[in-house]
């Protein structure tokens, strides 16, 4: 048994609450909405049955016995045990995820309605603070293209700063660590891409239908090209912190950072800001890109 | 036959909940089923085993229904002696009815995903178990939405844990502006923006509120002293974190055809030589110095000087880099 004696403590609650909410209830609707099999649900009915008050007097969860025998749960009398509330850090796992798919552009309908439920019913357990800009006027056709399997004509900025108009099959909305994207087909590329919500100027929903359907394996993946070590002053950290896949040790007056790098020219763009506290870029191919952007620089701001 | 940790679980809940004032802990052992009532006529070296095993089994107990959200109570009664009991409120201990449709359930889901295979990982799919049993039933809904997994540190969980629980903390902490050294603050809360997690709270060294941000803890957080020691603010400062408001505006210059994020959220101001020119606002010198740098010579900024020439300082500074 594998099950953590706390997990199975909260399905026990949680079934003995659903029959009480909504009545008597198959087994088989219980084990499905919990996703558990049958004879698990009738094994925590059991155990809820041969509950004790202190002393061994008193059984203040009953069921009908009638109807276990025909695979329903039918509650005669419950002394008021209930399911617990959330806990600190699972109202704020919950809220900040919502929260943070909110702020990014990416809460479905549904979503926005539990999150004023919770919010309602539980104080207020972490505060987020919204910063990518995703207007409705690129997230509702987008959405809207999703749910009628249509392809969408959007205008999309890079990384790099280079402006393009793609027809695309979107496929769904997905947040990761706070920015929202589409996964998509992208006719152009032949190929399935990302596109970051907040660099996609305009969506336009077009007629035809979508003809590359979504895969598992082609969903989010930015796949490094190598990987760098940079020595900087504590005073640039800041810079490489966010990197995909950093890794940050400290030594002396400076941090070593090893990081993932997808393209060299978007990374090398984010170390001239702090190349006054730049100490050494590695590989080679990294610090000719840093130089290279640092004389294209120079080139126009005298 | 030896009881199901799970059923003596429940069967402390019922007992914590069902009780007129409080239950000792001998009256815990020696009532609740699953626990081991001292063996009558036992030899003093029996009983002290007893008890011992006893305590070990309570205490881990206690700690993991408190962790699941149990609000497990200590009530102290001077007339009976120094000995603590406990007890839990059924009002509340209980979950509130939210009566969620199935499409919010599928987004409780979605929304768990968020910390999978982090620190809140655990906690996250609990809700899942714990919100199924205030959902109705439906069919199972699909939503063309995902969210995937952040990083969360060990010490994020603890921070939310202190802040709930209104208990000092200690961490060593490195900062841009001051550099590495022990914090000892009184968490007020935790905050995410766009994806990275900062506490709020009061330094008790520098007697005021401070933002940390929570990636920049090196190693555990540590709680010092009692739970309850502080009252939490009714407004709390979020300082740089809110909105930042615009307090400056620059010129920019940018190439045709570059700098759309520029271009955006700038006000057209004419062309000069080709290029066309933006008057844009900003809260942070540093962070349009940094996106005129990173558009490689596709925008420079006209005035302020003081910017112009930081962008020229750190290029410069760029090309004398050692590199491997």
């Amino acid at each position: 048994m594998a099950e953590h004696a706390t997990d199975r403590l909260v399905r026990m609650l949680g079934i003995l609450t659903y029959v009480e909410r909504h009545g008597d209830t198959p087994f088989s609707e219980l084990a499905e909405h919990f996703g558990v099999t049958v004879a698990q649900v009738q094994a925590d009915i059991n155990a809820l049955w041969v509950a004790s008050e202190p002393g061994d007097s008193w059984s203040p969860i009953d069921f009908s016995s009638e109807a276990y025998d025909e695979d329903v749960a039918s509650l005669v009398r419950n002394d008021g045990v209930t399911q617990v509330r959330l806990s600190p850090r699972e109202a704020v796992a919950l809220v900040g995820a919502l929260s943070t798919m909110g702020a990014a552009g990416a809460l479905p309908e549904a979503g926005a309605q539990l999150l004023a439920k919770l919010r309602d019913a539980l104080a207020e357990p972490v505060t987020v603070v919204g910063d990518d800009q995703v207007g409705a006027e690129v997230r509702e056709p987008l959405v809207s293209a999703i749910d009628r399997y249509r392809r969408v004509e959007v205008e999309y900025v890079d990384a790099m700063d280079r402006r393009s108009t793609r027809i695309v099959d979107p496929h769904r909305l997905v947040v990761i660590d706070g920015h929202a994207y589409l996964e998509c087909f992208c006719r152009r590329a032949q190929d399935y891409r990302v596109l970051r919500l907040d660099r996609i100027a305009s969506a336009t929903v077009l007629d035809g239908a979508i003809e590359h359907a979504p895969t598992d394996s082609a969903g989010f993946s930015l796949t490094p090209a190598f990987r760098a070590t940079v020595r900087v002053g504590r005073a640039g950290r800041y810079a490489v912190e966010d990197m995909p896949g950093v890794a940050i040790e400290d030594a002396d007056d400076d941090v070593v950072a090893t990081f993932d790098v997808v393209d060299a020219a978007w990374a090398a763009g984010r170390l001239l800001s702090v190349a006054p506290q730049l100490r050494s870029v590695e590989p080679k191919r990294l610090a000719d890109a840093l130089r290279r952007q640092a004389t294209a620089v120079l080139d126009v701001q005298r | 036959m030896p009881v199901e940790k799970s059923q003596r679980l429940l069967n402390l809940v019922i007992g914590l909940s069902s009780t007129r004032h409080r239950l000792t802990r001998d009256q815990i052992r020696d009532t609740i089923e699953g626990y081991e009532p001292l063996p009558y006529g036992a030899s003093d070296e029996e009983r002290r085993k007893a008890e011992q095993s006893f305590e070990r089994m309570f205490e881990r107990d206690k700690k993991e229904l408190r962790e699941l959200g149990v609000p497990i109570e200590t009530v102290e009664d001077p007339v009976h002696g120094d000995e603590i009991g406990y007890r839990i409120r059924p009002a509340e201990a209980a979950m509130p009815a939210l009566d969620l449709t199935a499409a919010e359930l599928a987004v409780v889901s979605i929304a768990t995903d968020y910390w999978r295979g982090a620190v809140l990982g655990g906690d996250a799919q609990r809700t899942v178990m714990k919100l199924a049993s205030s959902a109705e039933h439906g069919p199972r809904v699909e939503l063309p939405f995902a969210a995937l997994p952040s990083v969360a540190s060990e010490a994020f969980g603890t921070l939310v844990e202190a802040v709930a629980d209104r208990q000092t903390v200690r961490f060593e902490y490195s900062s841009v502006s001051s550099g590495a050294g022990t914090r000892t603050i009184d968490p007020w809360r935790v905050v995410l923006r766009a994806g990275i997690a900062y506490v709020i709270g009061f330094d008790r060294d520098r007697e005021a509120p401070r933002t940390f941000r929570i990636q920049r803890i090196g190693g555990k957080v540590r709680t010092v002293g009692d739970t309850g020691a502080y009252a939490i603010p009714k407004d709390i400062p979020l300082g740089a974190l809110a909105e930042s408001e615009d307090v400056s505006t620059a010129r920019v210059a940018v190439r045709p055809e570059s700098g759309h994020a520029l271009r955006r959220r700038g006000t057209p101001a004419g062309v000069e030589d080709g290029w066309d020119l933006y008057d844009v606002a900003y809260a942070h010198g540093d962070s349009l110095v940094a996106e005129v740098l990173a558009l490689a010579g596709g925008a420079r900024i006209v005035e302020p000087k003081t910017l112009a020439d930081a962008v020229v300082r750190a290029a410069t500074a760029a090309l004398e880099v050692e590199h491997g």
